[in-house]
């Protein structure tokens, strides 16, 4: 298999240089960057997509804002745009306030950092990493980003219809989410398609790491970022088909008013036409279980493979192999399985009985191990470096910090009791801010500030880089920090007025705080786009190694094109040789053979240590 | 050193006025106090390191691939740490929760969560509630009491004013005639969603008299945020007095008009809607 796939690439390897000229493929311009089958194009696709979704569902996350800290004043510029079913002089209806808190859970979550983590990250990183010129399945590649579109389309598409959208939250409970009207049955197929989606990219990604891999690639020479993906894309294989089908039952339950999860008796005054019924006996619990088996996992695929590239930037700009490089892999594979049995921590409160509870606080705590576990080894890589503060290393180190206090703040929730207080308050919210956005987020921004150079051949400035992380980690702490601090004041999560209750008045002026707080995050993202831009126009031509990192991106030329090395790729090392005691440079390329003194050198050094664990 | 206090996170909290709620927070600050500990040792290793070691000219990083005996350490260390936690945590778990440890019951009553109201039932003078069934529930008999049933006839039906003795225990049964709710006493650390088709046991003992809120924890539609009640916890007479006139009220209004016909279900399908959407 491996010789077959080296083979491959150097047969494509003379028209790795012919991006923009096109005399050897005479691919048309819509087969080249439209519809095109070329990883990188895929993943600069999914990069446009996934940044102008991050921008809508940040609107939509303001406009939430806004209505929690000043529930009864209109939108300001906003406010006169809107439909007057949807804001009434200005001032967001309730019923508007759920669809926009609906919309942007589900684009965050599902058109942002998902296709971001693995439609951007994964299909850049995978075949370079690996060092071959594509993925396994390239057609199958693009699919899973084409359908992304009329999946996006479905999933708000209640905005262009009078009902509205979907309102039922992104966890879509039913019966609430069963007794809404068109929108929410269009978002119900819409992620359902997301789902297909991302099938899609992860079958594809297993079948190319595990074969398409460059000669002397074995698994135990595979960067973080390849591991955390391969690993990602088991959760998906595995996890997105149950999604599937709790969202086929809540369809038929929606649409054809069948009872999966429609118990007797249920007096459904708020369906929007009467005449809707149902038969009853169903059970309610049953979507909840089936959803968090899928979305348990899922909070590591959106998670996993931003540890992957943080992990790999860390070791670059410390000049450090990563510390316990097995170790982190073990720690990958067992939040990979146990990702799969803590489903029923979201669901302390629902009714399950409570000495499954038990069992579920157990399990949940195991799974705080292997998190702590990558948490020190990240500390054990900077230890001793000799740390260089790219903008992409000040991401990653972002990264580290907000995934511990995220972690700490799990440690609340996963005690069933504790979390009998905070569960469904603001408290939960700060937590899976600090997960997603403070971490996640802040890795794929790592990723792109890594990557950019051999995306598009150009150097980013580094002066806005760290501009956009400055402003960022700050206005981030500001805005969800004190989340926390109302969550424990007992402030419920989606509640469009915390002003009709008496003990949340006290914490209002602390949501006027968060939601300033929140505009100016939003406005900071400004900041990377117009970096972008500004680097796609004015920055210095990349070198091929601009980082002098040792994985195998770096040996594809400049600005690789369609089949990506122009060398036979043979890979001699791990890709964490940085700063070894034997050797002048201080980084190892995986690609380059030792020479006969440089194999001399280390065999006397490993010699002369022997016994030490090394 | 009055600052301090703001350290310790326990002083956001609510006011706790139940039994079991001082266990539960108690909970909360052991925790709070091993969070503080982790948080100072991560981010004392970060900051140091982050100092000590930036790049300096001349000076190389060490190439150390890890530490097996390291390694095994800082696993086993959390491993003791936080599944010694969860074993220490689950004894208020079941109190509050286990519905084979709840304590006999001084009060028995049922709530049902509505869009967007909550709906109390007491059992009325004769001190029995009358059978129930989900099935022949409609808009006017919520709970679905049993028309045959004589001890339904004078249960008392009240919406979103709880009233409760202090220093009692109170069972609740609690379910929702539609979507999800969740029934929550900030005050009293109660936190426990209503599931239609099922009935879940609840229990709680208030320690201190006065008027608390109760809150919806479960999006339930789009009036979730109002669907806002009171519990007002008296002491034992004064809770008497409360419900000697309730029953009298109830006596009157079954002397005045039978109960009324159970409707279909759609005929006021808009009826529950009004109390929640009154502010806006
Ligand atoms: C130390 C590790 C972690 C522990 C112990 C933990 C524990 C928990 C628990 C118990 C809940 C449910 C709380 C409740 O609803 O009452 C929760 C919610 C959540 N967690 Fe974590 N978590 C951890 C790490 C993560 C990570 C890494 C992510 C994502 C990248 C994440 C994302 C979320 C999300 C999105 C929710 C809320 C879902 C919702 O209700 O909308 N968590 N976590
Ligand atoms: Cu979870
Ligand atoms: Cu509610």
């Amino acid at each position: 298999m491996e010789a077959i796939a080296v083979e491959h690439s150097t047969a494509h390897s003379h028209d790795a240089h012919d991006h923009g000229h096109g005399h050897h493929h005479a691919q048309s311009f819509i087969r080249k960057y439209i519809f095109s089958n070329d990883h990188k194009v895929i993943a600069k696709q999914f990069m446009v997509t996934t940044i102008f979704f991050l921008f809508v569902g940040g609107l939509a996350a303001l406009l939430v804002r806004w209505k929690i800290a000043y529930p009864d004043q209109a939108v300001p510029i906003l406010g006169s745009l809107l439909p007057n079913t949807w804001v009434s002089d200005g001032v967001i209806e309730p019923g508007f306030y759920s669809q926009l808190l609906t919309m942007h859970g589900a684009v965050m979550l599902f058109l942002v950092i998902i296709p971001m983590v693995n439609g951007m990250i994964g299909n850049f990183a995978i075949p370079l990493m690996i060092g071959t010129d594509d993925m396994a399945l390239p057609t199958l590649n693009m699919f899973s980003f084409w359908l992304n579109i009329p999946a996006a389309m479905l999933l708000m598409g209640g905005f262009v219809i009078e009902s509205g959208m979907a309102q039922a939250g992104w966890t879509a409970y039913p019966p609430l989410s069963a007794i809404q009207g068109l929108g929410q049955t269009m978002w119900i197929a819409g992620l359902f398609l997301v789902g297909f989606a991302s099938i899609m990219g992860a079958i594809n990604y297993v079948t190319t790491i595990l074969n398409k891999r460059a000669k002397g690639m074995t698994l135990f020479r595979m960067p973080m970022t390849i591991w955390a993906l391969f690993v990602t894309a088991v959760l998906i294989t595995l996890g997105t088909p149950v999604l599937a089908a709790a969202l086929a039952m809540l369809f038929f339950d929606n649409f054809f008013h069948s009872s999966f999860f429609i118990p007797y008796g249920m007096l459904a005054s708020s369906a929007l036409d009467g005449s809707r019924n149902w038969t009853g006996g169903g059970q309610p619990l049953l979507f909840q279980h089936l959803f968090w088996f899928y979305s348990h996992p899922a909070v590591y695929i959106m998670i996993l493979p931003s540890m992957g590239v943080v992990s790999d930037v860390i070791a670059t700009f410390s000049r450090k192999p990563i510390y316990g490089y097995k170790a982190m892999i073990f720690a990958l594979m067992a939040i990979g399985f146990l990702g799969f049995i803590v489903w029923g921590h979201h669901m302390f409160q629902s009714g399950m009985s409570p000495l499954l509870g038990t069992t579920f606080v157990l399990s949940t705590i195991v799974i705080a191990v292997p998190s702590a576990i990558k948490v020190f080894n990240w500390l054990g890589t900077l230890w001793g470096g000799s740390i260089r503060y790219t903008s992409a290393m000040l991401c990653a180190l972002a990264f580290v910090s907000m995934f511990i206090i995220g972690g700490l703040s799990g440690i609340f929730m996963a005690s069933a009791a504790v979390d009998i207080f905070i569960h469904d308050t603001y408290f939960i919210v700060a937590h899976f801010h600090y997960v997603l956005f403070g971490a996640s987020l802040f890795g794929v921004f790592a990723s792109i500030y890594y990557w950019f150079p051999k995306m598009f051949g150009k150097m980013m400035s580094e002066t806005w880089g760290r501009r956009h992380f400055f402003w960022s980690f700050v206005f981030f702490n500001l805005t969800f920090f004190p989340m926390h601090i109302i969550g424990l004041g007992g402030h419920m999560r989606r509640i469009a007025d915390p002003t009709v209750y008496d003990f949340l008045k006290p914490f209002q002026p602390m949501n006027e705080f968060i939601t300033w707080a929140a505009i100016a995050l939003g406005f900071s993202q400004f900041f990377l786009v117009f970096n972008i831009f500004w680097s796609l126009k004015y920055g210095k031509p990349a070198p091929r190694n601009p980082w002098n990192a040792n994985s195998l991106e770096w040996a594809a030329p400049e600005h690789p094109g369609h089949g990506n090395f122009d060398t036979d790729i043979t890979v001699y090392r791990g890709p964490y040789e940085f700063s070894q005691e034997y050797r002048e440079q201080d980084y190892w390329e995986q690609w380059v053979p030792p020479t006969e003194e440089e194999k001399k050198a280390e065999a006397a050094y490993f010699e002369a240590h022997k016994g030490e664990l090394h | 050193m009055d600052f301090m206090k703001y350290f310790d996170f326990l002083v956001w909290f609510p006011e706790n006025v139940s039994t079991f709620g001082a266990e539960l927070d108690h909970l909360f600050e052991v925790i709070w106090w091993i969070d503080v500990a982790i948080f100072f040792l991560t981010y004392g290793l970060l900051a140091y390191f982050l100092i000590k070691y930036r790049q300096k000219p001349g000076v190389r990083a060490r190439g150390y691939h890890g530490n097996n005996l390291l390694e095994f350490t800082w696993t086993l260390l959390p491993t003791i740490l936080f599944g010694g936690l969860g074993v220490y945590c689950d004894g208020a778990w079941e109190t509050t929760k286990n519905s084979n440890r709840i304590p006999k019951p001084d009060v028995e009553i049922e709530v049902l969560g509505k869009q967007f109201n909550w709906v109390f039932r007491y059992p009325g003078a004769d001190g029995v509630l009358g059978k129930r069934n989900d099935k022949i529930r409609t808009t006017d008999n919520l709970f679905g009491i049993d028309p045959s049933d004589p001890h339904g006839k004078d249960d008392i039906i009240i919406e979103n004013d709880l009233h409760l003795p202090i220093n009692k225990n109170v069972l609740v049964r609690l379910s929702s005639v539609d979507v999800l709710h969740s029934f929550f006493l900030p005050n009293f650390r109660v936190k426990q969603d209503a599931l239609p088709g099922s009935w879940m046991k609840v229990w709680f003992n208030g320690i201190k008299a006065g008027k608390y809120e109760i809150a919806c924890a479960e999006l339930c539609g789009a009036s979730h945020y109002n669907m806002r009640g009171t519990i007002t916890m008296h002491s034992l007479d004064e809770y008497n007095t409360w419900y000697d006139t309730q029953i009298k009220g109830k006596a009157e209004q079954m002397a005045q008009a039978p109960a009324p016909e159970a409707k279909p279900a759609e005929a006021e399908a808009q009826a529950g809607e009004h109390h929640g959407d009154a502010k806006h």
